[in-house]
């Protein structure tokens, strides 16, 4: 019973050392979100102050999560599932667990099919800032004016697309490629290059922003260093907020990569007595080095240096992406050797792309092993044409607000909604003695007892928490359309519509496929 | 940057980095044993 998903294991890959399997979660872990999302949060909600939820959050939240992803994938594994959805049903017998354990491979794909139009323009712009393509633009309403043209939202609307359509081929085929690799050819090898140099990156423009000083002489106050402090000084006062509280919950849970499905993929290709414990915390360790040192260090201090406290404000508030595309640009551009600076900055946002995105992919592409019954290649074909298709609302709809609705379902309600299945799943229903006992087995750092409590209790009262109050606060809004257009809602509504069908096919098609080879396996002698 | 702001960042930053080094060192203290 325990192995019905289990149609054609093709099971017999795994990582080849144990710092590869780190290095790929980190890379997973590490994205745009590190560098970009981070920062603004952090100076929206408290400054240092917002450091308190976050590490309260880490701790109760993000540690416990990662650590109950490991686990079940690795369980996973040795069952010979490499899906949530097998690994569910291993652990649980009910019938419908395959189906809950699904949102781990629908929740990956939806997120991958507007992050790698996202990940794509990263890599448009390092080629626009070595060829100097964009440094005609000298304001911020220049460079956004840039940035909506290329991405074909502004007065020319698609026709403008081009440019972008050419840079999002280049970035689908570069992550079929890495996908076609394989485990340890593909994925292993990426992440042990891209990882380091994607460090290395982030550390020279660190130095570079740093050494700046106080770029305007007329303006001695305007220095990287009072930078630093409108992200960190403290406002306690937003402690008494549950906004930041939530803030906090959810940029750990976007930065950790938990909840997607992406983790219980890439532990199920553990060996069965691997340290999930110490592989867990190294790589959440080397997440929060590049986000809260590397990334705290980048945008806000040299935006600050460079427009000054009374536009920061504004610069925080214009969002993530503004401050990526619009306002790094603008800062990098302005400095000595800025065209390789431009470059390196978006090299930098590329490699956390990509590295993120393969681990979108490799659910849904195992999944199509393990179920279907697919050869690697054949997997990766499937997955290439399937995705390219469903891809295409999130270029062309962008500005109807496609992206929106996807980042909606596959970024936000699968995510949590997924973290709160997995850690019921696993501390409720496979039952925390025996889950203790698979944390535990094989792991050489000792994790305080008290974690079974906090897995089991804590963490999805605080998930619950999180979902509960998000959806209240969303949910309405959202699935009603209040902040659409009407003139877009068409648009957004077809997105929804494909959403709905892309899980149906999942779902029935995995059913078909179990069903099938009950049939073969009872005609078999 | 403010005094407080300056614990912050030392905390924060000592934490996580106190972090990476003892996890990497019990990988490498496991690799140089195998």
């Amino acid at each position: 019973m325990a192995d019905r998903t289990r149609v054609h294991p093709h099971g017999t890959e795994r990582w080849a050392s144990k710092l590869g399997v780190i290095l790929a979660v980190a890379g997973s872990a590490v994205g745009l979100g590190n560098f970009l999302r981070f920062p603004v949060q952090a100076a929206q909600n408290g400054g240092g102050a917002f450091m308190i939820p976050y590490f309260v959050a880490l701790l109760l939240l993000g540690i416990p999560l990662s650590i109950v992803e490991w686990s079940i994938g690795r369980y996973g594994g040795t069952h010979g599932h490499n899906t949530a959805a097998g690994a569910f049903q291993a652990m649980w017998k009910w019938r419908g667990a395959k189906y809950l354990g699904l949102v781990g491979v629908f929740g990956p794909w939806v997120i991958f099919l507007y992050y790698i139009f996202i990940e794509s323009w990263t890599l448009a712009y390092s080629y626009f800032a070595m060829a100097g393509l964009y440094q005609q633009a000298a304001s911020p309403a220049a460079m956004a004016g840039f940035l909506h043209t290329f991405q074909g939202v502004g007065e020319a609307g698609a026709s403008s697309l081009g440019t972008a359509y050419f840079f999002f081929l280049i970035t689908f085929a570069l992550n079929l490629v890495v996908m076609a690799g394989g485990i340890q050819k593909g994925i292993e090898f990426v992440s042990k290059v891209f990882l380091p140099v994607l460090f290395l990156f982030a550390a020279v423009l660190v130095i570079r922003i740093f050494s700046l000083g106080a770029p305007n002489p007329a303006e001695p106050a305007w220095n990287v260093v009072n930078g630093l402090g409108y992200l960190w000084n403290p406002d306690f006062s937003a402690l008494s907020n549950s906004r930041t509280w939530l803030a906090a919950a959810g940029q750990i849970l976007f930065t950790l990569s938990v909840g997607i499905g992406s983790i219980v993929t890439y532990a199920s290709y553990l060996h069965k007595d691997d340290d999930v414990v110490l592989s867990s915390t190294t790589a959440v360790g080397m997440n929060e080095f590049a986000e809260v040192i590397l990334g705290g260090c980048l945008v806000i201090p040299a935006a600050f240096a460079f427009f000054g406290p009374a536009q920061m404000t504004e610069v925080a508030k214009s969002g993530s992406f503004n401050l990526g595309f619009v306002t790094m640009p603008l800062v990098l551009g302005g400095l000595p050797f800025g065209q390789l600076f431009g470059c390196l900055w978006f090299l930098l946002l590329f490699l956390a792309g990509i590295t993120s995105s393969i681990s979108l992919a490799q659910p849904v592409i195992a999944f199509f092993q393990n179920v279907y019954g697919f050869s690697r290649r054949k997997a990766v074909i499937a997955f290439g044409a399937a995705s390219f298709l469903l891809a295409q609302p999130a270029v062309f709809w962008l500005g109807k607000g496609a992206v929106d609705e996807m980042d909606f379902w596959g970024g936000t309600v699968c995510l949590v909604l997924f973290g709160l299945m997995e850690v019921i799943l696993f501390a409720w229903i496979f039952g925390m003695d025996r889950g203790w006992k698979e944390i535990v087995r094989g792991a050489e750092m000792r994790l305080h007892p008290a974690f079974k409590w906090i897995i089991k209790y804590v963490t999805p009262a605080y998930l619950i928490f999180v979902l509960g109050f998000w959806l209240y606060d969303n949910a309405k809004p959202v699935i009603e359309m209040h902040a659409v257009d009407p003139a877009n809602r068409p648009y957004v509504l077809a997105t929804r519509g494909m959403l709905v069908g892309l899980f149906l096919v999942l779902a029935v098609t995995m059913r078909e496929a179990l069903k099938r080879h009950r049939v073969i396996k009872e005609l078999q002698p | 940057m403010t005094t407080a702001g300056w614990i912050f960042v030392s905390i924060s930053w000592t934490a996580i980095t106190g972090l990476c080094i003892f996890c990497f060192s019990r990988i490498f203290a496991k690799r140089r044993r195998s």
